[in-house]
């Protein structure tokens, strides 16, 4: 066949000036700019597509839109490959390499279509009945076997190599579909000064006007709706989005919409984007969305050249494509078969008019008079004769007999479903209309409102109309004045339909769902076995189920469902639809966040200083913190960790503490508050004096503990770990604004600003000295254990002075603005170096905490009571507090509970491990014996050995017992010996130096 | 969904954290019954369809807490109230200072 | 008292003036920032005190009073962000606490917070990316307040005039990751 035989000599809205080339599995073919895939194949005269997804049947191009179920292909080789593409809406560029989906080896010869011989076992419910028993073989044989069969498309294993933004749009109106009742709603907004989104997923508007090659105001419809985009263009707060589906409403007046920015392109341009999701929040929304039209059900309906009659006008109309040369237009509804006019002016010959309504109309009469064509009456298609391609038609007349019609064109239509998807994603109930016989929307999500098409509105004049009214009452929702229009003039043709959704006594397979190839005889199937309710049926069958969302199928099938159960289509009602109408990449769900960029990273102060340090960093929540910092010669982290711990209990080391929270909490009745957040007393704190503090729920288990400072009468300044700043921070907020309002105190987070070092060791004192301005004296009479100051270091820079410990040693924690951080910390080595001062990370920091028997995050895991961690003494019986009444439950105070005690290996040289479970020697390892677990573990230098905390039942009463550490994940028992939690320093002699 | 911040305006709802229900008051700690009434405060919903009083925190935003009237099968929101004048007069000013 | 030894950090450090099609880009280095929380009942006094030193009335709604010197942002209930040129050194953070003694919390930000700059008629554009507010002209004027967020991280956004000129303040620790979604965000207008 020549090439563009099937391209008409004149018309659509291809760029005709210029010729393209894609391939198609192999095939190099011309096209033209603004050409789609399908149409492209069409016009070359390719009209198998792909295979089907079950049977693997021959299947071309039913639709010429997103519905369309049959015509899916691989797009583009390499990291860009992309499955499933609907040849339908993919526009043709210059080198487009796409593939034909499901054949092996070849789309013309396809060994799998066997499954069509085996069609007995596919029938619905098949997955559930066949694959039952045994359940070990499912991963292995069933499903490798069933997907190398069913044939889904192929992703690319590489990592998607383009850009994706996410972006947020606000507006007055949206308008959503940029058809004619779409346009005229947006250009009546527009016109008042309403802020106006028109989104459309076609790349032009026009909508079926354009398919139609519909005439408005007497002139062609593409010269109007180009007169329209030139105004809409003239208003700087309009924003027409080509290329864009609407896939979902959410609450609030939000959609959310896919652009479709660089598909069409061989690859995205530098920093642009290939897809942007949007999120749309409009005040007001008008839908005008348009219709899908339906097909008929019948013998063979999914051969290839049996298309939707309204997908053949668009052919014509858009694209100058002729989809056949000898057509049949099949349809039960006047507005169809003007298809035959279409057809026929474009150079094809009909062949015949079969319309299902018995006597026909007056419409259609005057359309087969004016095409001279035969017009058969109460007449139905039966069976479509050919294999992959279309050669005939099989016609039952009126009384019964039959004849075959030779065409290689089936033009079908059985009415309009308008596409109200999007009023039903908040749960609205599509709502059935006799008149119409079709779904049309149901109580509306609040501030949308529905025109054209998608209304039930199906003729041109209606849409205009309605369009422009529906467009003036949202702006008028909006607050602007509506400014007078003239209503373009247009022509009111008949849309009148008698339902018919399945042909009976057709011959072979009659496909209702066809790209998940289900056939009426599933439905039949189903409801003998029950399977009757919509969303059963849909499960069952996985009619709907596919990548269209079965929107060419959804309405045949509870149509057939209720006929065959007796019943009313309202009766047996509409599977619900949820977002997303139409398939959309997760990349862009990711947008800029992916990869590195995932979430944002937050680094500490002396984050540049240390990794020109070498230090190795790790996570903790969003931190980077530096872990430990290797040293030339160190063999492992182990090496690294023993020496920064020796250093410090030996001699000084510095470590950056700025990731705790810090919040300054000021004002008459700071004191009285900290009293209710804290469960010891905070009040009594004297000014310039730190105090340790825990803070609990208010069922009585642990928040967070910190340290609390207080610098004047009205003043605290509070910290907390790093993983709770967050938290905390909204938890005194909720105390302040909504338990005790009364308390006149303010809350500021001061993480940020500050700096701040852990300085410890026993010679922290004396490099601390070399750092403190002069005039300050930090002798241990004035700046004894727990003291805080301001002061200034270095010259001149502010500070404040914390004599803190996490350690146990003499340590102080030290604080500059954080713009000093950096500077601070290359200060703070310089005059360590004569103590060999070293920087220490996370790990030493946690070693020498577990050393020194200090709890964390490992301990306040959301399960455990100050009693449980050793620190039960410490809460305050005189006041109340928040966790003060439910702490005192029965089954928190069980002396039983697994309570906080430390553990040493029986050998000594054996290594601990967290997450272990304790038993005691000689029970079975079952959960009822189960004694507690082990939170932390390190490796002690100090001792020599590893060392552990956990929480086993009964602690403190154990010490000196021996019991096993029972960890069958990891297959690891070893028997460890119960001690104090504290292993060195118990007396806590050497914090006070 | 969004929220009408009524400092900061119309928000999306990811600036906001949702609490729970704003109807349970904390009881007073030193009542012969306060366990039970701690109990019933922290633990008991009842969870109704219809309109909920809720508590929601500003946390991208002004940190306010919010008392925000939902209806939990639609989302409707009918109105938004500062946690704190709403708390403020509820109870009497003994909290804090004499 | 000796000189002070510690040279500042910038909470950019890698981030020079960019320039794109109608937008820029600047960090604004010398830039303090303080924040008055009033304590209860003494809201008008503080208003008073700052009309009295600084002859601005704190605003109640989120807009930023003020000239070039000092202006004053709202921030919260009863809460504002004085924001000043850095070349005061900490005179702004001394003299608010001189003066509100007793009156409010004030606590200096100046080192918390980064601010970046971006003027021009595409700032819009690129912030829509990953700010989720509405900025059109008629909804957010010049003087107009917002904390929100962007791109997972809060922001203090405040508009300086109708260029559109905006300054954006982060916490510090962000710095780094923000940029980085500014300077993706922007990437394609240097292309244009
Ligand atoms: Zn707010």
């Amino acid at each position: 066949m020549g090439n563009s035989s099937y391209r008409s000599k004149t018309g659509g809205l291809i760029d005709r000036s210029q010729t393209i080339h894609f391939w198609f599995d192999g095939v190099r073919y011309p096209a033209h700019p603004g050409d789609t895939l399908a149409s492209a194949l069409l016009a070359n005269g390719v009209r198998l597509a792909g295979r089907s997804f079950k049977y693997h049947r021959p299947r071309g191009i039913l639709a010429a839109g997103s519905e369309e179920p049959n015509a899916l292909v691989e797009l583009r080789t390499g990291a860009r490959r992309e499955p499933n593409t609907k040849a339908t809406v993919v526009e043709v560029f210059d080198g487009l390499e796409a593939f034909s989906q499901n054949r092996w080896p070849s789309l013309k010869f396809d060994v799998m279509s066997i499954n069509s011989l085996l069609a007995p076992i596919f029938t619905a419910g098949f997955y559930y009945k066949t694959f039952m028993w045994p359940a070990a073989l499912w991963e292995k044989l069933y499903e490798p076997a069933i997907r190398r069969a069913a044939g889904l498309g192929r992703a690319s294993d590489d990592p998607d190599p383009d850009r994706y933004e996410k972006l947020t749009a606000f507006c007055d109106v949206l308008v959503i579909g940029g058809g004619p009742a779409g346009l005229m709603a947006a250009v009546t907004a527009a016109r008042s000064g309403a802020r106006v989104i028109l989104a459309d997923e076609n790349f032009n508007l026009g909508g079926r006007a354009i398919d139609d090659a519909s005439v408005i105001d007497d002139q062609p419809a593409a010269q109007w709706v180009c007169a329209i985009e030139a105004e809409l263009d003239q208003h700087s707060d309009v924003r027409v989005m080509r290329r864009t589906s609407v896939f979902g409403t959410f609450d609030g007046g939000t959609y959310g919409a896919l652009e479709r920015v660089s598909d069409h392109l061989p690859s995205p341009p530098s920093g642009i984007p290939r897809q942007r999701m949007w999120r749309i929040v409009a005040k007001q929304t008008v839908l005008a969305s348009g219709a899908t039209e339906r097909p008929i059900v019948f013998g063979n309906n999914d051969r290839t050249g049996v298309m939707l009659a309204g997908a053949v006008r668009t052919y014509i109309n858009r694209y100058g494509v002729l989809p056949g040369r000898r057509a049949v237009v099949f349809v039960n509804n006047d507005y169809a078969a003007s298809t035959a006019r279409d057809l026929v002016r474009a150079g094809a010959a009909v062949v015949a008019i079969v319309d299902s309504r018995p006597g026909s109309t007056d419409a259609v009469r005057a359309v087969a008079r004016d095409v001279g064509c035969p017009l058969l009456d109460g007449a139905v298609v039966i069976d479509a004769l050919g294999s992959q391609r279309l050669k005939g038609a099989v016609v039952r007349n009126a009384a019964g007999s039959t004849e075959t019609l030779s065409c290689d064109l089936i033009a079908m239509s059985g009415g309009w479903n308008p596409n109200i998807q999007l009023t039903t994603h908040l749960g609205g109930k599509p709502q059935w209309s006799e008149q119409l016989s079709t779904f049309t929307s149901g109580v509306l999500p609040p501030g949308m409102s529905v025109a054209g098409a998608a209304s039930g509105e199906f003729s041109l004049k209606g849409a205009i109309v309605g369009g422009a009214k529906v467009g003036q009452v949202a702006l008028t929702q909006c607050g602007y004045q509506p400014v007078d229009c003239a209503i373009p003039s247009a022509i009111s043709e008949s849309a009148a339909m008698s339902p018919l959704w399945r042909v009976d006594g057709g011959r072979g397979k009659a496909f209702v769902d066809q790209q998940n190839d289900v056939t009426t005889l599933d439905i039949e199937l189903a409801e003998r076995e029950g399977f009757r309710a919509v969303e059963h049926l849909k499960r069952y069958t996985t009619l709907g189920m596919a990548t269209d969302q079965g929107r060419t199928s959804n309405v045949n099938a509870l149509a057939i469902m209720a006929e065959l159960t007796q019943k009313s289509i309202p009766q047996t009602g509409m599977t619900m639809a949820r977002p997303p109408y139409t398939p959309v990449a997760i990349g862009a769900f990711a947008g800029h966040h992916r990869d590195k960029h995932f979430k944002p990273t937050r680094l500490p102060p002396s984050y540049a200083w240390a990794k020109s340090h070498g230090a190795v960093f790790v996570e903790t929540g969003l931190w980077l913190r530096p872990s430990y910092f290797p040293r030339p010669g160190e063999r492992d982290w182990l090496e690294s960790v023993t020496r920064e711990v020796k250093t410090v209990r030996n001699s000084v080391g510095i470590c950056d503490v700025s990731t705790l929270g810090k919040i300054d909490v000021q004002g008459p009745d700071a004191a009285a508050f900290l009293d209710k957040i804290y469960m010891n007393a905070m009040a009594s704190l004297a000014i310039g004096r730190c105090r340790y503090g825990c803070m609990l729920r208010e069922d009585g288990i642990l928040l967070d503990d910190g340290t609390v400072a207080r610098l004047g009468q009205h003043h605290y300044f509070v910290t907390t770990t790093t993983a709770n700043a967050g938290k905390v921070f909204q938890h005194l907020e909720f105390c302040r604004q909504w338990i005790w309002p009364h308390f006149d105190v303010q809350i500021i987070s001061a993480t940020e600003q500050w700096a701040q070092y852990a300085v410890a060791g026993p010679h922290s004192r004396a490099l601390l000295r070399k750092i403190v301005d002069q005039p300050f004296d930090i002798s241990d009479q004035e700046f004894p254990y727990m003291q805080v100051g301001e002061m200034t270091v270095c010259g001149g820079v502010q500070a404040r002075l914390f004599r803190l410990s996490f350690s146990g040693e003499r340590a102080y924690e030290i604080s500059v603005p954080a713009r000093y951080g950096e500077a601070f910390m290359a200060a703070l080595l310089e005059a360590g170096e004569e103590f060999d001062a070293c920087p220490y990370g996370t790990e030493a920091l946690g070693v020498m905490r577990i050393e020194k028997g200090h709890i964390s995050g490992a301990e306040i895991n959301g399960t455990t009571t100050p009693t449980d961690v050793g620190l039960g003494a410490m809460m305050s019986r005189k006041k109340d507090f928040i966790g003060n009444v439910l702490g005192q439950r029965a089954g928190l105070l069980d002396p039983d509970r697994p309570t906080l005690v430390g553990f040493q290996p029986v050998d000594r040289g054996q290594r601990l491990r967290a997450g272990a479970h304790f038993l005691a020697r000689g029970v079975k390892e079952i959960a009822e014996n189960d004694d507690g677990y082990m939170t932390s573990v390190a490796y002690s230098p100090t001792l020599g050995h590893w060392i552990g905390l956990g929480l086993l039942k009964r602690g403190p009463q154990r010490i000196g017992e021996i019991v096993r550490a029972f960890d069958p994940l990891r297959g690891y028992d070893t028997l460890v010996e119960v001690v104090s939690p504290v292993f060195i320093d118990a007396k806590g002699e050497r914090v006070r130096g | 969904m969004r929220i009408t911040c009524p400092y900061c305006g119309n928000r999306s709802l990811d600036e906001f954290l949702y609490h729970g229900d704003a109807e349970p008051q904390r009881p007073d700690a030193t009542a012969d019954n306060a366990m039970d009434a701690f109990v019933s405060y922290a633990f008991e919903r009842t969870n109704p369809p219809g309109q909920h009083h809720e508590l929601w925190y500003h946390e991208a935003g002004c940190h306010a807490w919010l008392v925000v009237t939902r209806h939990v099968s639609t989302h409707a929101i009918s109105s938004v109230d500062i946690a704190r004048d709403l708390a403020k007069a509820r109870t009497p000013n003994t909290a804090g200072r004499a | 008292m000796v000189e002070n030894i510690l040279q500042a950090r910038s909470a950019f450090p890698e981030f020079s003036l960019s320039r794109y099609h109608q937008l820029t880009i600047a960090v604004r280095e010398h830039i303090t920032m303080v924040s008055l929380a009033a304590w209860d009942g003494q809201s008008e006094k503080v208003q008073s005190v700052i009309q009295s030193i600084y002859g601005h009335s704190l605003p109640q709604r989120p807009v930023r009073v003020g000239g070039m010197e000092v202006s004053f942002l709202w921030f919260g209930p009863d809460r504002w962000m004085a924001v000043g040129e850095r070349d005061g050194g900490r005179d702004l953070e001394e003299n608010l606490k001189r003066h509100l003694h007793g009156l409010a919390a004030v606590v200096d930000h100046s080192d918390g917070r980064a601010v970046l700059r971006l003027s021009g008629a595409r700032a819009r554009d690129v912030l829509a990316k990953g700010l989720p507010l509405d900025l059109h002209p008629r909804v957010f004027k010049a003087n107009d307040v917002a904390i929100t967020h962007a791109s997972h991280i809060g922001v203090l956004l405040w508009q300086v005039d109708d260029a559109p000129t905006y300054d954006i303040a982060v916490p510090r620790s962000y710095a780094h990751s923000f940029s980085d979604w500014l300077l993706d965000a922007a990437e394609v207008f240097s292309a244009i």
